[in-house]
């Protein structure tokens, strides 16, 4: 079997791979933003709650966590899987992946909230911003810029992570290389998906690249 | 003799069982020169940055031009305590570290609560809006021009040496036209040869006509700029008057003590 047609039946997991990693993404770095408030709330109850959920997401294997969101409507309720339709299993996994993905993306903002120096705070307050100018206008912009090297090393573990949506049954890049590797009799098919898995971060690694670039072209203290 | 422009009373503020104030009062007219000093911890600070709503005192009332902005029976709960946005304004405020936005222009530093001010206040008024951003804009040119930056506008923060960021952080806070503007010792980050060139746009300022509060370590300049100076030593008002009044003439003891000590210790740089 040529690498061509390897490709070709890789084609339809490759696809899955990328969808598990944009939508990750696109709502775990808000959700993550949304708990990283939480976490940093004054109210000393919820601040616990969001610490609790950082340090479940964190402490517990993401596979666990696929398996437990997964089969949560049939354990805990007796909602047969099949009632959820086609999709369930990838909305399983997506919806596991942005929950423990947010917890890292909340902790990430924390520690660049906290680092910012408080000054910033109060110049944006003499010059009469309010508390949503300040923060998305002066403050998040700086806290990005601090946080990118951070968030980076997570989107390279995502690309990765995705394959381990084939714990649950997804097909996906690596589940689909690993058929046709027991089909041919291969390693070939392994061969290709990690050079793709490769390819994917080294992408992932030269766009991080460039958005640092862009925000670094001012320093700050 | 006509309002004040500045009236403070009675304020006090307590950091857990440390009292920084203890009840503090002054007042201002138009166009006058007040500067603080005093020892390091001693509260002069605290002071300004109550005035500028940046700490919020147990106690005491500020008015400016008849106008009550502070009152501390408003105050139910310090934390939640937050200026009106057209009280806040009242004040101008320029930081020891500057404090510009290292992300924008300098340009973009100057205009950018103004702007912001506009894009409210001409919400559904196109042709209003894009008038006051040019106005702004061009009242940003006009003050970079004031401070001989001109030609630094479109640089970030962090391309300018010290003495030019505090120029910009003076420039960033006329903008909004202050009533008052206030100084938090904006020469004690800059190195030595740095200061004259920040001191000459306040002694501008004030050949301007512009109230000012300097909370300042050179007393040479204090000397020279204020119209009055006040002497606060732990937490209270020690003396106040004119220049000559409290340099040549010094009454309380802690005063002399410390006017000794500073002129001492410039003496030995």
């Amino acid at each position: 079997m040529s690498v061509f047609q390897i490709l070709n039946l890789l084609w339809e997991g490759i696809g899955v791979s990328l969808k598990i990693f944009f939508l990750t993404l696109l709502f775990s770095l808000p959700l993550g933003l949304l708990i990283a408030f939480g976490r940093m709330a004054k109210n000393k109850i919820v601040s616990a709650i969001f610490g609790i959920y950082i340090s479940i997401m964190r402490g517990t294997p993401l596979m666990l966590q696929l398996f437990v969101i997964y089969y949560l409507p049939y354990f805990a309720f007796k909602i047969p899987l099949s009632t959820f339709g086609a999709n369930y299993r990838l909305t399983a996994v997506i919806l596991a992946f942005v929950l423990n993905y947010a917890a890292y993306f909340a902790e990430i903002y924390r520690s660049g909230i906290a680092s910012m120096p408080v000054g910033q705070y109060e110049a944006a307050k003499v010059l009469g911003m309010s508390r949503g100018q300040t923060f998305f206008i002066v403050i998040l912009p700086q806290v990005v810029r601090r946080i990118l090297p951070p968030v980076t090393n997570e989107v390279i573990t995502l690309v990765k992570d995705t394959s381990l949506a084939f714990a649950i049954g997804q097909i996906e890049m690596f589940t689909k290389a690993k058929q046709i590797a027991a089909a041919e009799v291969s390693m070939l098919p392994y061969v290709v998906a990690g050079v793709l898995y490769y390819i994917f971060n080294f992408a992932v690694a030269y766009g991080m690249g460039l958005l640092e670039k862009k925000f670094g072209k001012y320093a700050i203290k | 003799m006509n309002t004040p422009i500045l009236e403070v009373k009675g304020i006090k503020k307590t950091y857990g069982k440390k009292e920084v104030l203890g009840g503090v009062g002054f007042s201002m007219q138009r166009g006058e020169v007040l500067s603080i000093i005093g020892s390091s911890g001693g509260g002069k600070t605290t002071l300004l940055r109550s005035l500028n709503f940046l700490e919020v005192p147990d106690e005491g009332t500020i008015c400016v031009e008849g106008e009550t902005v502070f009152d501390a029976a408003w105050v139910k709960k310090q934390s939640k305590f937050r200026a009106k946005p057209e009280h806040q304004l009242k004040f101008g405020l320029v930081f020891q570290s500057f404090n510009l936005f290292p992300q924008f222009s300098v340009k973009k530093n100057l205009t950018l609560a103004a702007d912001l001010q506009a894009k409210k206040a001409y919400a559904k008024d196109k042709a209003g809006l894009s008038a006051a951003l040019a106005e702004i804009s061009q009242k940003a040119d006009d003050l970079l021009n004031r401070i001989n930056l001109s030609d630094k506008a479109e640089e970030y923060p962090s391309n300018l040496s010290g003495g030019q960021q505090q120029r910009v952080a003076i420039a960033r806070a006329l903008m909004l036209n202050p009533t008052i503007l206030c100084f938090d010792e904006p020469t004690s980050a800059l190195d030595p040869e740095l200061t004259d060139e920040v001191l000459r746009v306040i002694r501008d300022l004030r050949d301007a006509g512009m109230t000012m509060i300097i909370v300042t370590h050179e007393m040479e300049f204090a000397k020279s700029v204020s119209d009055k100076v006040i002497f606060i030593a732990r937490g209270v008002i020690a003396e106040e008057g004119t220049p000559e009044e409290v340099f040549d003439h010094p009454k309380c003891e802690a005063l002399r003590r410390f006017l000794k000590r500073d002129f001492a210790s410039s003496n030995e740089e």
